[in-house]
This record gives structure tokens, C-alpha cells and sequence, in this order.
């Protein structure tokens, strides 16, 4: 089974999210993402999770994305969720799943801009 | 069965473990696709068969899905049966109002499906089983 | 028969009710395959003489100006004509002739000489059956059955002429539905939506769904909804709004409410919809302000003298 690729850019993480995900995957993702944030030596950052990939985004894998975006928050994290694509949106709020806390941006590039520079 | 409409050739797919939700909800996004479904409609129907069949899966015990194109008067439309022999839903109308789950989640699967689909059949009984139909319609493209 | 209904294929049930109702049954199908022999026998006069009354006609002589066209309509309607003397009639059997049906449709030939053709075409059968060695009695009951499916024939046809109308007019509710929801672009990344009229749940999730699109097109920041054009806003259509702007937000854009009125104002204070988590502003213009400031952008006028 492929590793999630974590990536460094300028003093933050960002995970590429790969198409349909089985669950399996969705919670590895969690995992690694958690295990990469404990062996950051720079803690200042913050995490980009890249879901322009993503071509479907069901109540399993929105909540797992939730969740790993509090925990990172618990671990001195801010996360952005990037790249969401309309149809996403649009099926997650007909179901009603807001998303709420969680923090987005149309895209990599604003999603580190709205992190800045790493403190 | 939903009145009136003409379908193709059946498909069916079990639903025994979690990496079968992934088979049935790819299987239903290439349907869709292959019917003309615009994207939105595309991510709908495909998140509804993803949270049917997980429902099937960790709530009915496994079952299976029954995938099939459907046409009437010039419309196109894909119809989904998700099938189990579970323990049925014993609150049907807490059940579909949302926002209530057995589980440790927020319960948005089923009441979210709904309203996902154009339309949505459900029939269940304690200790035998649960069968819920949905059907959406290709809409003309934006 | 409702009105308003729109013919569906039939199924196997349906069929069987709208053969009994053309009253076409084992024994008319029988007739009907004892007939083939005749129907091979004359089906070339019958389809040449077809064709020549189509031509004379000036409405169905321009469908048919190119000679090589003709021919082949001629093979078609050859095998076409057979197909009524199979002694079966099954759901490929009605899936061909709407076909046939939808193909006249599609080509605009209007029904009354689609019908009209089909009179003549039994009228030819007829002169034939004339000619052959039977009872009167026989010859009667043939011609009856070969009226009854063809006229079944017809009734197929005329369902798919509605439905490819039901079609079309589906496709100018969308064309209408699309127009009266424009996205425009006000500035570097902010769009502007001027909700005008009636907002019902179909037509708000169109909405929705185009701002989206746009917002990912335009890479937009920020969406300003501007709601002064729209008649009623009650709790449905404020629930319209707020599923808007949580879905632009998931994006990673953020919605502006503008255009809300006194009136709009009291009546969703009144009816108790929590508007607080969104911006909001009472013009469009302050909406604007608002939008620059959100992109750390300002207008301002230009001081005089220095100009
Ligand atoms: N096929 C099924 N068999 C038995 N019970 C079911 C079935 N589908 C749903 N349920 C019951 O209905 C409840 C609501 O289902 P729903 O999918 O909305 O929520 P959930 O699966 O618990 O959470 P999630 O939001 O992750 O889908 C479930 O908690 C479960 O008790
Ligand atoms: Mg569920």
C-alpha cells in the first residue's frame, strides 16, 4: 500500500489528499498526518490539507478531515482545508454537514496566505 | 419500484466489507457519469451509494447494492437498492430526521442521502432487514 | 388521461394494457403472420407508390430532396412495413417504433403528415388486400387487423413526439432558469449576485450551484448577495441564503448579504433566523467597501490639488 506524501512549504505541512479514499486510508491519513506534526522539530507552522483531488467527500471522510484538523489545533496546528471542489460543497450542505470550525481556502496558494509566515 | 420508469439491466454488488463501499459508490459515480449526469448531480448520487452501503455494511451486518439505469420520457436517471438482512431500524422516523446516530457520528448518512436524491424509498422491519431505494435523475446540463 | 403527463416507455404490464385496449390480441397476431406472404408480395408496389404520393405532396417532398435519401427510407420502411406482419409485438418491437416516432420528431415533421401519411399507407394496403382471392368476410377481418396495428403503431409514435416536446420544454425551463441568475464580476476576485424575484428550492439550488462553478472559475474571495430584488424572504428562502454562503465558505470564499431592506430586516429578525455568523450591509455599495476591506483593498477619492 502507497504511504500518504507529506510535504514541507516554507515552514508548513501539506498533505496532498489522493481520489476515493477507502476508510482504511482516510484513517491512515489521520495518523501519519498526526505522526508528522509530533516529529516536527519547527512547531510554528501550519497544516494545508490539499482536497482538490478529492472527488468525493462523504460524512466519513468530512468528519475524519474535521477531526484531523481539532486534533492538529489540539497539537499547536492551525489547519486549512484547500481546493474543495463546488460539487463537494454543495452535496456536503445539502446534507448538512457545515464543516464549521474547520478553516478553508479556494486553494494551496490562499490557504498559505491565510497562514502567513511561520511565527 | 418506482412507477413508470423503464430500466435497464440490473447490477449487483455485495457489500461484505469496507473496501466493498468503495467498489459500489465508484461504480455508481461511472453509471452516472455514463448517463450525462452534470457534476453536482454526479457527487450526489455517488456520496448517497457511498453512505448507503457504509450503513449496510456497519449497521445491517452486509447485504448488497443493486445498481441500474433507468429511462422515462426522454429522462435518464440511475436507480440504487441497498439491501441488507440486518437488524432493521428500530426508530425509522428518528432515524431519517438527522442528527441522531447509534454510532459516535453525527448521524447525517440516511437524512442526508434523502435529500441528496430525487427520490428515496425505504422499507424496514425489527430483525428483518432494510431496503432502501433511491432514484435521481439526470438533469440537463448547466 | 391526464393532461399533463408525459408518455413513458412502456413496460411489460402497460403493454399488455394498451394491447388490449387497441384490442390486439393472440388471434389478430395470428392474422397478422398469416398475412406475411402477402405483405412480401406487395410490399415493393406499395412502398413505390408511398414514396411517389410523398413526393407529389409539397409539405413531405422537402424532407426527402436528395434521391439516395429515398432509397433508403425505401429499404427502412421495407423492413418497417414487415415488422407488422411478425405476429409478435414485445418491448424491442415498441422501442422501435417510438424510435421511428422520435426520429420524425426530431426531423420537425409535423404530426398531421406523419398521421396523414400513415392513412394513405392504408389506404394502399387496402386497395391491395382488394385484390385478393378471399371471402369478404376474410378480407375484413384482415384489413381490420393490420388497422388496429397500425394505429397501435401510430399511438407509439405520437408518445414519443410528446415526449421529445416535454423534452425540449424542460431544456427552456433550464435556459430561462440559467439567464435569470447572472454572476458578474465586480473586482479582482468579488462576484456579484443580484437575486431578483422569486427564489423557490429548485431554483436555489441552481443558484448555488452556478455561484459555485463561478467562484471556482474566477478564483473569487469574496461573493456579494445582493437580495433587494427579491419579493419575500421568509424563513425557507433565508435557509436558501444561509446554505449559500456555508457552501461558498467550504470553498474558501466568504459571502456578503447586501440589499437588506428595513422590511427584510424586522422579518427575519421577526421569524428568529440567525443571520449573525455572516456579514452583512443594508447596500450594495457599503457591501463593496466591505468586500475591498476583506481583500485589504480600499477606494478612495483622489485629493484634488495633487492631481
Ligand atoms: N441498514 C441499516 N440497518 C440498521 N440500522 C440502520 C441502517 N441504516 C441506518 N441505520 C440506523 O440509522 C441511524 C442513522 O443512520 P445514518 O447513516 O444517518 O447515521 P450513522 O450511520 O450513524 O452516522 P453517519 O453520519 O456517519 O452516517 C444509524 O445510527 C443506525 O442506527
Ligand atoms: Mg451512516
Amino acid at each position: 500500500m502507497s504511504s500518504i506524501p507529506i510535504l514541507r512549504i516554507r515552514g508548513h505541512l501539506l498533505v496532498p489528499v489522493q481520489p476515493d479514499l477507502s476508510d482504511e486510508v482516510v484513517n491512515r491519513l489521520q495518523n501519519d498526518v498526526l505522526e508528522a506534526i509530533a516529529g516536527e522539530r519547527d512547531r510554528s507552522g501550519g497544516l494545508l490539507l490539499d482536497i482538490s483531488g478529492l472527488q468525493i467527500v462523504d460524512t466519513y471522510v468530512a468528519r475524519v478531515l474535521a477531526d484531523t484538523a481539532s486534533m492538529a489545533a489540539l497539537m499547536g496546528r492551525r489547519t486549512v482545508l484547500c481546493g474543495m471542489r463546488p460539487e463537494i460543497a454543495a452535496t456536503l450542505v445539502q446534507m448538512g454537514y457545515l464543516l464549521e470550525g474547520v478553516c478553508t481556502a479556494l486553494d494551496v496558494d490562499d490557504g498559505l496566505d491565510l497562514l502567513g509566515l511561520p511565527r | 419500484m418506482t412507477p413508470g420508469a423503464h430500466a435497464s439491466s440490473t447490477e449487483r454488488l455485495q457489500i461484505e466489507a469496507e473496501a466493498d463501499v468503495v467498489v459500489v459508490r465508484r461504480r455508481a459515480r461511472e453509471l452516472a457519469i455514463a448517463q450525462g449526469f452534470d457534476a453536482f448531480a454526479v457527487a450526489a448520487i455517488t456520496t448517497a451509494a457511498s453512505e448507503l452501503s457504509r450503513n449496510v455494511w456497519c449497521h445491517g451486518g452486509g447485504g448488497h447494492a443493486l445498481l441500474e439505469t433507468v429511462s422515462d420520457a426522454g429522462r435518464v436517471g440511475l436507480r440504487l437498492r441497498f439491501i441488507d438482512e440486518g437488524p432493521g431500524i428500530a426508530d425509522l422516523e428518528l432515524a431519517l430526521r438527522g442528527g441522531c446516530s447509534t454510532g459516535r457520528s453525527l448521524g447525517l448518512g440516511l437524512s442526508g442521502s434523502r435529500r441528496l436524491v430525487d427520490a428515496f424509498h425505504i422499507e424496514t422491519s425489527p430483525g428483518e432487514g432494510t431496503t432502501i431505494e433511491v432514484l435521481k435523475w439526470a438533469r440537463f446540463p448547466h | 388521461m391526464l393532461p399533463d403527463t408525459t408518455p413513458v416507455t412502456p413496460d411489460a404490464h402497460t403493454l399488455a394494457l394498451r394491447l388490449r385496449f387497441f384490442r390486439i390480441d393472440p388471434g389478430v397476431l395470428a392474422r397478422l403472420a398469416a398475412l406475411r406472404p402477402f405483405a412480401e408480395r406487395t410490399m415493393s408496389d406499395i412502398i413505390d407508390r408511398f414514396y411517389e404520393h410523398l413526393l407529389s405532396q409539397p409539405e413531405t417532398r422537402d424532407y426527402l430532396d436528395d434521391p439516395a435519401l429515398v432509397e433508403r427510407l425505401k429499404r427502412k420502411q421495407a423492413a418497417y412495413f414487415l415488422g407488422m406482419f411478425r405476429g409478435e409485438i414485445d418491448l424491442a418491437y415498441v422501442q422501435g417504433r417510438m424510435k421511428v416516432g422520435a426520429v420524425h420528431a426530431k426531423l420537425a415533421v409535423a404530426t398531421q403528415w406523419y398521421v396523414g401519411a400513415c392513412t394513405h399507407y392504408l389506404q394502399l394496403i387496402h386497395e391491395h388486400l382488394h385484390r385478393e382471392r378471399a371471402s369478404d368476410e376474410e378480407r375484413r377481418a384482415s384489413f381490420e387487423a393490420i388497422e388496429r396495428i397500425m394505429h397501435f403503431d401510430v399511438s407509439l409514435a405520437i408518445d414519443a413526439y410528446i415526449a421529445r416536446h416535454h423534452e425540449s420544454r424542460l431544456r427552456h425551463q433550464e435556459a430561462i432558469r440559467e439567464l435569470s441568475t447572472p454572476v458578474i464580476r465586480v473586482h479582482d476576485r468579488v462576484l456579484l449576485l443580484p437575486l431578483v424575484g422569486t427564489i423557490d428550492s429548485a431554483r436555489a439550488q441552481r443558484v448555488m450551484e452556478s455561484v459555485l462553478v463561478r467562484i471556482g472559475e474566477e478564483h473569487a474571495r469574496v461573493l456579494l448577495l445582493d437580495i433587494a430584488g427579491v419579493t419575500v424572504v421568509d424563513t425557507q428562502v433565508a435557509d436558501y441564503l444561509l446554505k449559500t454562503t456555508s457552501a461558498v465558505r467550504l470553498l474558501g470564499a466568504k459571502t456578503i448579504l447586501t440589499g437588506i431592506s428595513p422590511q427584510v430586516a424586522r422579518t427575519v429578525v421577526e421569524l428568529g433566523v440567525d443571520l449573525t455568523s455572516l456579514y452583512t450591509r443594508n447596500t450594495l455599495s457599503d457591501g463593496l467597501d466591505l468586500a475591498l476591506s476583506l481583500l485589504d483593498k480600499q477606494i478612495r477619492t483622489i485629493d484634488q490639488e495633487r492631481v
